[in-house]
Order: C-alpha cells, then structure tokens, then sequence
C-alpha cells in the first residue's frame, strides 16, 4: 500500500457516523489494551472470546468506512488470535507483543479518520510480524482444534424432505442458506426478522434454525440458516441477503436430491447430535454470540448522552435552584405581610408547595450530578499496559493491582485525574520497585506489586497509589535540596523525616539516579500536585524505608459544585474553597506579630503572612469599620497565609460559573456563584494567592 | 451621497436602506445599537464589583442563573457617569464573547432610521480610539450616534497581573 504523509484521506462517513465510530474504536481499542496484556499466561476463554470480538469489532467498523489500512491490520491480528483462541499458538510474550503494537498503530489509523490526514504509518511489517508469530513453533494442540473446529449439520424434518424433492423434480433448486450476523450487530432481532423477510421475498423458506416463530418472536440469534427453494442462483441469494445490515456472511448452497435426503451441511463426518437440538451449532462463533449477548442486555438500559447536553441540564437545574431559593425567600415575606390579614391557609398552602419543589429541585439535581458520574474503571484500564511498558522499560518485575473500578466521580474529574495517575504510578514503579536482584537480595519476592486503590468519602473521591518498593529515599532527597541550592544543608538535616518527604513536590528535583526516559527530568511531582490543588484537591505521600510508599490522591466528586468557606470583605461575598482552608478564628483570638513590617498570624507552631483578601484581589475601596475582624488561615501546599476578613458567613456548597471572557481570567478569583439571595459572590484562588504572597516575601 | 451610503453599509454589514436600532442615552447624548444584537433591557439590579477590574467594568450580575459582566457604557464613552435613576437600565447584548450588559442611562425608543439619515463619523469627528462609532444619524430633533457592538467591547479582558509593579 502506498502511503503519503500528510495527504488527505476520505472516509465514507458522516459526523453523526464519526461520532460513533470515535466512540465504539475507543472503547474496543481500550479494551484491548486491558486484556491483551492480561493474556500473556493466562488465556481464560472468556478474556480469548472478549479480545477477539473487540478485534472482530474493529475490523468490521473500519473496513465499513473503507479504512483499508486499519480493516487489513486488525485482519491480521484477528488471525493471530484466532489460532490463539483455537489453541494452536500460545499466547507467549511474542505473540503479546506483536499484538501490542499492531494495537499501536491502530490507534495512529483511527485517530486518522478523526484529523482525516495520512499519518504516513505503515503496517505491512507489523503484518509480516504477526504473520511471522503464527508460523514460529507453537505448542501441541492442533490435532485438538482441527476436531473442534466443526462445521454444523441440520436435520429436515420428513415433510420438509418430501417437499423439497417435489420442487427439485418441478425444476426449482433447493438451497440452504447460512446467514452470519456480526457480533456487534444492536439488533440481531429485527435483522434476523429482516433475513427471513428477505428469504419470504426469494423463494419458499421450508425450513428454519431457529424455527421461523423463534425468529419472529424475536430470539436474537446471530446464525440462522433455512431450506429454500427458489429460482434464483447462488450468487443472486447471496448478494439479495447480504443487503441486510450487519449480516456479515451469506453462504447459499444449492442441494442435490441425494443431499436432501440426509443430513445436510459442511461437516458430514459429525453426526447429528447438534442438528438434534434444532438450531445449528457453530462451534466457534456461537460461544461468541452466547457471550456476547450478556454484556449487549447490561448496555441495553444505558444511553450515551453528549456532555454538553448533560451540562445544558445541569445549568437548568441551577437556575432552578435559585429559583427554589427565591421562592423561599418571598414565602417568609409574604407570611409576614399575610399574618395580619389573617390568610394562614393561603400562606400554609404556599408554604407546603415550595417545601416540595425544594425537595424535588434537590433531587433533581443530585440526579442529574449522577448522571455524569462515571466509574473510575475507565482510567483504571489504561494502567495495566503502562505498567507493562514501564516495568520492561526498567528491567522489572512488577504486578498491577486495582480496587474499587466501581467507584464514580464526575466526567470533568476523570477527565483531569488521568495524567497525574500516570504519572504517580510511573514513579512508583520506576522509583520505588526495585530491581528483582535486588528485592531478592532484601528477602522481598522478586515481583514488586502496585495496588490502585479508588474509594468515596463523603463528597471525596481518594486514589491511592501503593508499592512494596524501597520507600522514598530522603537521605538523597536531603542532599539533592541542598545540592539544587534549595535549602542549607543545616535546614536540610534538620528536617524531619515527615518534613523531607514532601520535598518530592519541589519543583526541579528528581531522585531517579539515572535519568530515564520513564521519569523524565523532574518536572514530576511538583506539577502532578499543582495540577491536582488547582482541581481543589489535595496529594499526600506516605514512606516507610525499605517496606514502600503511598500516594493518596483526594478529590472533590465534582467540579460543578465546591464546598467553601463563604466570608465578606468590603461589601463583597468571597467563597474560598474549603480544601485550602485550615481554620478561621476572630482578631480578638488570634496571636498577630508584626516582622519587619509584616504582619504574621502566630498559630501554635506556623507563622503566618497576613494578607488583607480584598486589598490583595484589588479592591481599592476604604476599608469599613469591620476590616480584619476575622483570620482565615489558608494553606496551598505546605505554604500557609492567613487571609483577614470582615465577616464569615458559614460554610456552603457553591455552584462553580465561569466569569467568562470579559472579565474572567483575573489573577486570585477562579469563577462566581450564585447566592441564596440571588446576588453573586466571587470564589478565591487560593493557590494563585498563596504562591503570589511567597514570592513577595522571598524578593 | 450615495457612495457615502455605501460605505455605511460596508462598516455595518448590512443593507444601508433602514437600521433597525434601540435608541438609548447616555448623559445628554442619544446612541443606537443594532436590535439584533440586544437580547434584552432590564432594571438595574445588584451587581458584584470584581476588584481590580477596569474602571469602566461594574462588576457581574446575575441574570436568571447565568453570570454576565456588566460595563458601564457610560464611563466606557467618558460620558458624565451620574448617579443611577429610575430610568437607568442594563442592556443585555450577545456578543462575540458572550451575553454583556451595559448600563445606559436610559431607554428611550426602538426605530427604523432610513439610511440617507446616516453619516459617516469621519465626516464629523476625528478620533482615532472612537472605534465604535459607525455613523451618525442625523434624526429631525436631534443626532444618534450608532454604535459598534464589538468596537465597544475590548476583545477580553487584561488579567495579567504585574507582579514587578506589586512588589515595588
């Protein structure tokens, strides 16, 4: 095949399509990715029958949009797991990594019909290569699969028998019919129903497997094969069949009178015992389509709904709510005017009306939050492949382990905690894994294990990231900040152990001795923990020398809604977000110094900056009488500050809404929302402060 | 004048026959906006201040549940920005960057303006940061001058904040 980078390429589909096919070659890409490296050792036919109808899937979707590249590729990896699947090659390391990068390239093909440009890769040698893996040596079982592999037979009952042969001596042709419909097909009802309209259309049907009411009724078999006589030829009953959608094979056979009279099929030499059952028996592809139908009911009761429709609700669910509150708000209002009139029934009747929409606009929205709730198992599955890579990469042994896919959290949230993982279980594998001589030198199994571990507290969601490896080394973390000119040597031994582990989140500071291209160059940690308190989250890391580490990694389930700390500064309402809040407290309390003509907050052992919030957002208007009569103490890393307030008005669940571009992007707020009075109040950012004030206080 | 008339129409992107407008005031002054661009006038009501923001930005408001940016026309066309009346309304327009509302002294009136009535502002005036004026019509008691939505927005906002200028 000839290719030319960077040449426009035409597929035959349209955005709808596009969608779809985006959709379904990610998902089976996905899984793949999974199970192959699952596959390595221990082949379950359920995970063979999994990985070959994902194969299988793939291949029929590009080869409809006319993908040559990518339908000939997964073609060839269809095959090699075919002879896997049938026992004739085990799945040894070769054969796992050719499939590998056979799947590789096949996302670089289906991210092509995305850009709709010739990538320029070539797949003819991972062909060759996965043609070459077939015909290296392979394990013993092929007299088994040669058996196994089975045709099918059907039996015709007398009557059919005696009809058939009156239409043979009147001239017309008998047929049998075998139709295959693919295992991705939606509705194998209705297009079974659409084949035997079809053969209706074509001739007589005289038999049926499954019996025709079985097909009408709906059974949703993929295999189906019938008796017909007609007067047109092979080719024309195959290509008439074929036009129904998903079919995926049309097989027409015209049968001789001496065929007719026993049983009829591929495989004679094994007897009736399938054909006895009544439906035909592909010994291969009915394992498919029994599994398959089990996944297909679960998926029946879920839709895929766009986000961006789901967020145009969640915005109506909002305004809602405010609505709810408003209401609320005129109820206490007008119960106070109607008291004197004495209308106590209206007002009550009112009353109880805005109790019950509040209690459905409530629901309502906790629905509707949940419905943008995904498993976590969807960044889950992508690790086990990087864990592979990684552990080869670092001449390794090491064993993934995952807990709680189940748990849900927001798409947003899935969609930013993807890389920080990656990155956090990179370092523990190539940081904190030891090599396998060297555990085995320390008594520790040569196989390291990494457990991912994902639960729900509250309105948290936690990842942690466990390996038994050698701990963080702080003894190198202590020279490395020195050697970086981060620290003095004395700060840097007088640290505590607790104290210099968190050193791994400075900028600029890798301990890997050597650098690799797993862990790059130290732009790790420091940014993972940016990327995760900029989400309102927060990172920990737990060591114990010698025994392992653990990264915990702590979000909120949404990022729609946030829990702050609500304050008031000069006439406006501030909402700082709680995960950077530590603790507020009232002037007359608080333990304030001024050094060099700072003020400090002094809060049992820290001392910490005073900023005035609305002085340091920019707000130029004179202080009130009531500026400073409240302390927030705020934390973004391990830098503390404490904000001064002029009121705190209690904690509260806010709805997070852009500024937009007018206005938003402005250092120190993140967005508005929307309070119970209807006004807005600005949320803090308080990384962005807090990191601002050290740079004043180091210049 | 019917180049002149032409070349109206050219600015304004549209058929230089009538412009259909909402005639608003800002001190002693009558300006126009397309009505396509305005999707609605409301009271004046609460609006947050955003601190640190330009003079001429008076801060967000809430407008059923979406958070709109809300500018001062008056400041924003160093017209005297007097104290707000019953008369003051926010005019809420779409704009390249989303739903803005400005405030304006007072509504006064939806028209048709026939285009021969319209004059290019380089025939009067001949300020060069007057981005967006795009005509003035010449009405029988007096002169409105048309605006240009997206001259009158900034594109966004300058958040960048001068860390030098903050330390010093």
């Amino acid at each position: 095949m000839v290719t030319s980078k960077g040449q426009r390429l035409q597929f035959e589909l349209d955005d709808d399509d596009l969608k779809l096919f985006c959709e379904e070659t990610d998902e089976q890409i996905e899984l793949l990715d999974t199970c192959l490296v699952q596959l390595e050792g221990e082949p379950e036919p359920e995970l063979l029958q999994q990985i070959f109808r994902a194969a299988h899937t793939l291949k029929g979707s590009s080869a409809t949009i006319g993908h040559k590249k990518m339908a000939n590729l997964t073609h060839a990896m269809e095959t090699v797991l075919d002879a896997v699947r049938q026992g004739k090659r085990a799945p040894t390391s070769d054969v796992v990594d050719a499939l590998l990068a056979g799947l590789d390239a096949l996302r670089i093909l289906a991210n092509e019909v995305v850009t709709r440009v010739d990538s320029g890769i070539e797949t003819g040698g991972l062909e060759a290569d996965l043609h070459a893996v077939l015909e290296s040596p392979a394990p013993e079982k092929d007299s088994d699969a040669a058996t196994g592999k089975g045709g099918l037979t059907y039996a015709l009952s007398e009557a059919v028998q005696s009809a058939a042969h009156e239409s043979l001596a009147q001239g017309a042709a008998c047929f049998l019919v075998e139709v295959q419909i693919a295992l991705e097909c939606q509705l194998p009802s209705i297009r079974g129903f659409q084949v035997l309209q079809e053969l209706d259309a074509l001739g007589t049907p005289l038999q049926t497997w499954p019996d025709r009411e079985v097909i009408e009724a709906g059974a949703g078999e993929l295999s189906l094969a019938a008796v017909l006589i007609s007067r047109q030829s092979e080719e024309q009953l195959q290509a008439a069949v074929g036009v129904v959608s998903d079919v995926s094979r049309v097989s027409a056979k015209a049968l001789s009178a001496e065929q007719l009279s026993g049983p009829i099929g591929a495989a004679a030499g094994s007897p009736e015992a399938p054909a006895a059952q009544g439906r035909p028996q592909l010994s291969v592809v009915d394992n498919g389509a029994e599994a398959a139908k089990a996944p297909k009911r679960a998926a029946a009761q879920s839709v895929r709904i766009d986000v961006e429709r789901l967020d145009g609700l969640m915005n109506l669910v909002g305004e809602l709510v405010i609505d709810r509150t408003r209401l609320q708000q005129i109820r206490e209002q007008l119960a106070a005017v109607l008291k004197d009139a004495n209308l106590t029934e209206l007002t009550e009747n009112f009353e109880e009306t805005t109790a019950h929409l509040a209690r459905v606009t409530d629901e309502l929205q906790e629905q509707i939050m949940r419905s943008r709730m995904l498993p976590v198992r969807s960044v889950l599955t992508r690790l086990p492949r990087l864990v592979r890579d990684v552990a080869t990469k670092c001449g390794k042994k090491v064993d993934l382990l995952t807990a709680g896919e189940e748990t849900e959290l927001d798409r947003s949230v899935i969609e930013e905690i993807s890389d920080p993982l990656v990155h956090i279980l990179r370092n523990a594998v190539d940081h904190g894994i030891e090599p396998p001589e060297e555990r085995r030198a320390l008594g520790k199994p040569e196989t390291g294990t990494v457990t991912v571990t994902a639960w729900n507290q509250e309105t948290y969601i936690y990842l942690s990231v466990k390996d038994d490896g050698k701990g963080i080394d702080t003894r190198r973390l202590r020279q490395k900040v020195v050697e970086k000119g981060l620290m003095s040597r004395e700060a840097a031994e007088a640290a505590s152990e607790e104290q210099a582990i968190q050193w791994i989140f400075l900028p600029g500071l890798s301990t890997a001795e050597k650098l690799t291209d797993v862990s790059g160059r130290g732009v790790g940690m420091d940014i993972v923990r940016t990327n995760i308190e900029r989400l309102n989250g927060q990172i920990t890391v737990y060591s114990t020398p010698g025994v392992g580490s653990e990264v915990v990694v702590q979000l909120p389930l949404t990022l729609a809604t946030t829990k702050a700390l609500m304050v008031m500064a000069r006439g406006t309402v501030y909402a700082i977000p709680l995960v950077s809040v530590t603790e507020a407290l009232g002037d007359h309390e608080a333990d304030i110094h001024s050094v060099n003509g700072m003020k400090m907050l002094r809060l049992r052992s820290r001392l910490l900056p005073m900023m005035d919030l609305a002085s340091v957002l920019g707000d130029t208007r004179p202080k009130n009488i009531d500026a400073g009569r409240f302390l927030v103490a705020a934390r973004h890393g391990d830098r503390h500050v404490a904000f001064t307030v002029d009121r705190l008005l209690g904690e509260q669940d806010v709805v997070v809404k852009s500024l937009g571009d007018l206005v938003g992007g402005r250092r120190g707020i993140t967005g508005a929302t929307i309070l119970g009075d209807g006004t807005l109040g600005l949320i803090v950012d308080t990384p962005s402060l807090v990191n601002e004030q050290a740079l004043l206080v180091t210049a | 004048m019917a180049t002149k008339i032409d070349s109206v129409a050219d600015v304004a992107g549209q058929p230089a026959a009538e412009e259909h407008v909402v005639i608003f005031q800002l001190a002693d002054e009558f300006y126009a906006l397309d009505i396509q661009a305005v999707q609605e006038i409301v009271r004046m009501q609460t609006i947050t201040s955003i601190p640190g923001s330009d003079f001429w930005v008076e801060g967000i408001t809430n407008l059923r549940g979406r958070v709109v940016p809300v500018i001062d026309l008056r400041k924003r066309c160093s017209v005297n920005a007097g104290e707000y009346t019953a008369e003051t309304r926010i005019v809420v327009v779409s704009s390249a960057g989303g739903m803005v509302g400005l405030i304006v002294d007072a509504v006064t009136e939806v028209m048709r303006i026939p285009g021969d009535q319209v004059e290019l502002p380089s025939s009067i005036v001949s300020v060069p940061e007057n981005t967006y004026l795009r005509g003035v019509a010449k009405l029988d008691d007096r002169l409105v001058s048309l605006m240009d939505l997206e001259g009158v927005l900034p594109a966004s906002a300058d958040g960048e904040f001068d860390f030098a200028a903050a330390a010093a």
